[in-house]
């Protein structure tokens, strides 16, 4: 059975940045790599869940996160991951200059873009995971 | 005189993403300190508290919490204890899903009509526990 | 003797200020070094003001008089313009903030500094600002009126 990637949001639920790393991960597992990518929930992984922990144990995960903070990638280390990568969708911000993301529960028009601008570049990353994998 | 804070309830969601419920204690939440009880609660970060946040694991040590769970794993609630202290009430949306016979809500990445009006009912259900834990903080005074 | 650092706590969030450092109304704290200035953004402006996109001070050579622009910060919420509290001349500024602002956020008083001014008269300087107390009063009053808003 082909693996999907395991990619773990932050939700943050203090700010805008932790919203749009939430969506960013459903336009990726849903739009953007459905057949490749699959959301594992943050919480689960780090209070020790077992089929959460074996998603991430089998191979490399992306996390993302919506602040330096790095909560996701943060869990992603306590629960054992064999290899993280990053998305940080503050890094994405500051690509798009002037975009102002704003929301918790519903994003504005700047905060769904800046969720597919982070989408898109998570997509790059799990296409490289997904190579990478079926070289091995 | 030491001026004693004033006492607030702190509100930690699970967030789940593989579940519409997860979705569901986020709208939740946001409600309550947004528009139902802005004065007397705010929201705990789920991911920052797992990460060692220590401005939320402080506050849950001298504040009451209550947790709201999208299901019976109760990561939240869960979460609260490990890292400090007993939630003083939790709430599993799955359960008040069950009892109001709303379960077909939508997707964790959007909510249906069901969904929202679950949100709704979930967030009046977290008002009426920080009002009763607030009124027990001031029986204790 | 060094007091450390004052702390306010409000709700969840911790403020610190460093005893030792003078602060302005609008949350940009001074350290003087002799005749220099060093500035910065105080935590409570920081945490308010939210995750630092771009940082950009006025550049080495600039004369401020107080109430004028000695930078801009844009954060994912707002678009800020830092009033400089005091009179001098850019002499220095944090090349570090063009790649990494986010020191803004995580060490405010420390690799988050924005700029050295060279100061024409530290006495009117230093009267000009608040102590640690006085600012600390300030951002509570300021905390309490953004709950209520």
């Amino acid at each position: 059975m082909i693996r999907k990637v395991p990619v773990v949001p932050c939700s943050g639920i203090g700010k805008s940045l932790g919203a749009a790393a939430r969506e960013a991960a459903f336009v990726l597992s849903e739009d953007l790599r459905p057949g490749d990518a699959k959301v594992v929930a943050l919480g689960l992984l780090v209070l020790g869940d077992e089929d959460a922990r074996r998603e991430v144990a089998g191979g490399a995960a992306v996390a993302i996160d919506g602040c330096k903070l790095e909560c996701a990638a943060k869990g992603l280390e306590n629960a054992g991951a064999a290899e993280i990568r990053k998305v940080a969708v503050f890094d994405v911000v500051r690509k798009h200059r002037g975009l102002k993301p704003e929301g918790v529960c519903d994003l504005n028009q700047d905060g769904l873009a800046l969720a597919r601008a982070a989408a898109e570049e998570a997509a790059r990353i799990v296409d490289e995971i997904v190579a990478e994998e079926s070289r091995a | 005189m030491p001026e004693i804070p004033r006492k607030k309830i702190g509100l930690i969601a699970c967030s789940g993403e593989e579940l519409a419920e997860g979705t569901v204690t986020r709208r939740a939440v946001r409600r309550v300190l947004e528009t139902l009880r802005p004065d007397d609660t705010v929201t705990l970060c789920l991911p920052l508290f797992l990460a060692g946040g220590e401005g939320e694991r402080a506050f849950a040590r001298h504040y009451p919490t209550i947790a709201v769970d999208g299901c019976a794993k109760q990561c939240a609630a869960l979460a609260t204890e490990k890292y400090s202290a007993r939630p003083a009430a939790a709430i599993v949306v799955r359960e008040i899903a069950d009892e109001t016979k709303q379960t077909a809500i939508g997707t964790a990445r959007k909510l249906n009509e069901a969904g929202l009006r679950l949100s709704e009912a979930v967030a009046e259900r977290i008002a009426a526990e920080a009002d009763l834990l607030l009124k027990k903080k001031s029986r204790e005074r | 003797m060094s007091r450390g650092v004052l702390e306010l706590t409000f709700d969840k969030f911790l403020f610190r200020f460093p005893a030792e450092f003078l602060y302005s109304d609008e949350g940009i704290w001074v350290n003087f070094e002799g005749g220099r200035a060093r500035i910065g953004l105080s935590d409570f402006t920081q945490q308010r003001s939210g995750d630092v996109a771009f940082a950009i001070p006025k550049e080495v050579g600039t004369r401020m008089r107080p109430g004028e622009e000695v930078a801009v910060i844009e954060t994912v919420k707002v678009n800020l313009s830092l009033l400089s509290p005091i009179a001098g001349t850019v002499v220095e500024t944090n090349a570090d903030l063009a790649s990494a602002p986010e020191l803004i956020n995580q060490d405010p008083y420390g690799k988050g500094w924005l700029s050295v001014l060279e100061i024409e008269d530290v006495e009117t300087a230093r009267r000009s600002l608040k102590t640690a107390d006085e600012y600390l009063a300030l951002a509570k009053i300021q905390a309490e009126a953004e709950v209520l808003r």
